[in-house]
């Protein structure tokens, strides 16, 4: 099987375990449901691996290889084409959607046990790996829009998947519309580049990118409306409000859509788009400006919010955030290397917390938590590794992934690599604090009696069923080695991987040695400090005594008002002009000019209804009259 | 020695005036039949001489097949004045007016 062959499997079999689940329907057990799901993960995933094994023993310049199925629609000059393109970067994509992906499927399969559409759950959990697969391994612009919008439709399908809640079908509808802000931008920015190139094939346009100016407004223009779609999807300021809110979804929904894969997209996008941006030096710093405050902005929020997701998600926004900064710097590996041990550990983080929620019976507020250690000692363990991760401890994935953007924006300088490098260090010491604070509030100090008789009654059997713990676990194991993918001085993995990835002239941005543990030891320390402080603060647990100053709390605690900000912005107007039209305009001419024509119908056939006599003689009399004055006119034609 | 058909159309028009007159204001149903099997025939006449004017024989199978609808025609019809009648119905073609808009 050639290369091209084992990736289009891979593409196919999480839609065939969709559509298969799909088309059973009630004939399939329900417990068989999420077996098949899983099953065509592990295959996507084994073919993946091989995709990745071939593609390494390649040379590094013959690892692009773009492959077509059949011309997807063609107008006049206009073609786009079925088509896949597999190169180091959509390999590293596909490993980790694939990979993690399976993981997750695997603990679905626990963690939904028992619900009564689990068939449901796992089709659309299927229909998301398909998509996603579309976004990263498209060959062209039309593909990746449609595997953007696919994407965002079955995000929104799995965060109302119990659509009996009110909240949970309120906060898809919201993802739902951010999303399609950011789609509406990425296919503007797709309309613009077909209009200068006259083709929306990646390898093409990539060749020719040269063609658009460097630094000028055309290109500006491209890799800002690119950046929209990036933004939405990645929930980055100002398009972020959506994810908090998407937490109402099943916790395994949160950890593989809005931690692992989904919400990196616009990572993926900006690193993919790496010859644009590198000619596109001014939005290059808006993306820095764009992490380096969504990073603080999103860290500061994580310290007051109660609900155990919640904290999380914020975590994800900001740890996004430094990948944007790494993007942003034109370091494009060291973005795709911090997602993939984001990958890892956030998964893991998401997936402790679900077995924490599944112990208490559904409990997410960390308030009524508390001393769980107790009864999640393993969780406990691997939940430490993730926090660890997170927080950028020395030798643990985060610490060599967000130390390499802290070291390239030492290695960029200039006042934006200044700006990356002090924001990324201030981010990690509240990193620090927050992840941590979440530990000791949830596994330390006193339990609260609800949260330690549920615990109590579900951890009789251990912590949870296998199919739950065992991915934990292995991802514990993946989050502890990942780090060493790459290391100042012992490896090089990531960025000799991605190397090929850039085109024509682009060079990506390596930090040297001393640049790159100056960082390593700034992160640290920060990160370090960070849970040192969260010690001190939060050692009793959620008894601790702990007030923030309070314009900080009540604007954390708020989430910076941006709910706010786009209610009375947008929403508020809005209403207002829908409340004003329907007063005026629609009562009197839209409700009031089909009211008129129904009842001018309603008045005229009235008055002709006069001539239905229902007297025969009338009617053959009326006939006759008829035919005379037929046969009258005809004859005088004829005369 | 055949007359000219220009005789057979003014006895036809003749009938067939008799007849839609007596359609029209007749209230009779069974009255109302003859008056329509009148207008038929005249309609008849004129197919039969035409044929004849013209030495086909098209004329008179159309006539042949007018004498089947008709005769089709008056069974319905006297059927439903059967029907009528077994109701106790005024047999009047002015009262049966229930389709008055």
């Amino acid at each position: 099987m050639t290369i091209q062959a084992t990736a289009w499997v891979a593409y196919g079999l999480p839609l065939a375990g969709c559509v298969l689940i799909a088309l059973l329907g009630n004939a399939l057990p329900r417990r068989l449901a999420g077996i098949i799901a899983s099953g065509a993960m592990l295959g996507a995933f084994a073919f993946s691996v091989v995709v990745f094994l071939r593609l390494r023993g390649r040379t590094a310049d013959a690892r692009s290889i773009h492959s077509t199925l059949w011309t997807w629609l063609s107008a006049g000059s206009f073609k786009v084409n079925m088509d896949i393109l597999v190169d180091p970067l959509s390999a590293v994509m596909l490993l980790i959607v694939t990979g993690v992906g399976f993981l997750i499927h695997v603990y679905s399969v626990g963690y939904m046990h028992g619900d009564v559409e689990e068939r449901r759950y796992f089709a659309y959990l299927n229909l998301f790996v398909f998509s996603m697969l579309i976004l990263v391994l498209a060959g062209n612009f039309v593909l990746l829009l449609a595997g953007w919008g696919m994407v965002g439709l079955s995000s929104y399908l799995l965060i109302g998947f119990w659509h009996q809640k009110a909240s949970a079908v309120a906060a898809a509808k919201k993802a739902f519309v951010m999303n399609a802000v950011g789609d509406v931008g990425l296919a503007i920015g797709i309309f613009m580049i077909f209009k200068q190139l006259g083709t929306v094939d990646y390898l093409t346009v990539f060749e020719r990118h040269n063609e658009l100016g460097f630094g000028s407004s055309t290109i500006n223009g491209i890799c800002l409306m690119l950046l929209v779609g990036g933004l939405a999807k990645s929930a980055q300021l100002p398009l972020h409000t959506w994810l908090p809110d998407a937490m109402e979804g099943p916790t395994p929904v949160s950890a593989l859509i809005h931690a692992a894969t989904m919400v990196t997209a616009g990572v993926y996008l900006i690193a993919r788009m790496n010859p644009l941006y590198s000619y596109a030096p001014d939005v290059q710093h808006l993306i820095v400006v764009i992490g380096v405050a969504g990073l603080l902005m999103a860290g500061l929020t994580a310290l007051t919010q109660t609900d155990i997701k919640r904290v999380i998600a914020f975590s994800t926004m900001s740890q996004i955030a430094y990948m944007f900064v790494g993007v942003g710097l034109g370091a494009y590996w060291t973005g795709i290397y911090h997602l993939t041990t984001h990958a890892f550990f956030k998964a893991l983080l998401f997936m402790g917390a679900g077995v924490v929620i599944h112990a208490l019976s559904g409990e997410q507020d960390i308030r009524k938590m508390g001393g769980l250690k107790r009864w999640l000692p393993r969780t406990y363990v691997c939940m430490w590794i993730g926090t660890l991760a997170l927080a950028g401890f020395p030798l643990i994935s985060s610490a060599a992934s967000k130390d390499s953007i802290l070291a390239a924006g030492l290695e960029v300088g200039g006042t934006w690599g200044t700006l990356a490098f002090v924001g990324g260090v201030a981010g990690a010491l509240l990193t620090g604090i927050y992840a941590s604070r979440l530990m000791y509030v949830v596994f330390h100090g006193p339990t609260a009696d609800q949260a330690a008789h549920d615990a109590e009654h579900h951890t009789a059997h251990g912590e949870g069923p296998a199919t739950m713990t065992l991915p934990v676990y292995i991802l514990a194991a993946l989050t502890l080695v990942a780090g060493f993918l790459q290391f100042p001085s012992l490896t090089t993995g990531m960025s000799t991987w991605l190397e090929p990835t850039t085109y024509g002239t682009v060079q990506m941005v390596e930090a040297g040695t001393s640049n790159e543990w100056i960082a390593t030891a700034a992160g640290s320390i920060a990160g370090i400090l960070g849970i040192l402080i969260a010690t001190v603060l939060w050692r009793a647990g959620r008894s601790a005594p702990v007030a923030f100053p309070r314009p900080l709390a009540i604007l954390s605690e708020r989430r910076f008002f941006w709910d706010e900000l786009y209610h009375y912005a947008l929403f508020v107007p809005t209403a207002w002009l829908a409340n004003l039209l329907r007063g005026s305009l629609e009562r009197y001419v839209f409700l009031a000019a089909p009211d008129a024509v129904g009842s001018l119908a309603g008045v005229a056939s009235r008055r002709l209804s006069v001539l239905q006599t229902g007297i025969v003689r009338i009617y053959a009399l009326a006939f006759a009259v008829g035919v005379a004055g037929l046969v009258l006119y005809f004859m005088v034609q004829a005369a | 020695m055949t007359p000219d058909v220009g005789n057979y159309l003014l006895v036809s028009a003749a009938m067939f005036t008799i007849g839609l007159v007596g359609v029209i204001v007749r209230r009779s149903p069974l009255v109302v039949l003859l008056s329509l099997e009148l207008m038929l025939n005249s309609a008849n006449l004129v197919l039969v001489a035409f044929g004849r004017y013209h030495g086909g024989q098209d004329g008179q199978i159309f006539a042949l097949v007018v004498m089947g609808v008709a005769a089709a025609e008056v069974v319905v019809g006297l059927g439903l004045i059967v029907a009528m009648e077994r109701r106790r119905m005024l047999l009047d073609t002015d009262e049966i007016a229930e389709l008055r808009g």
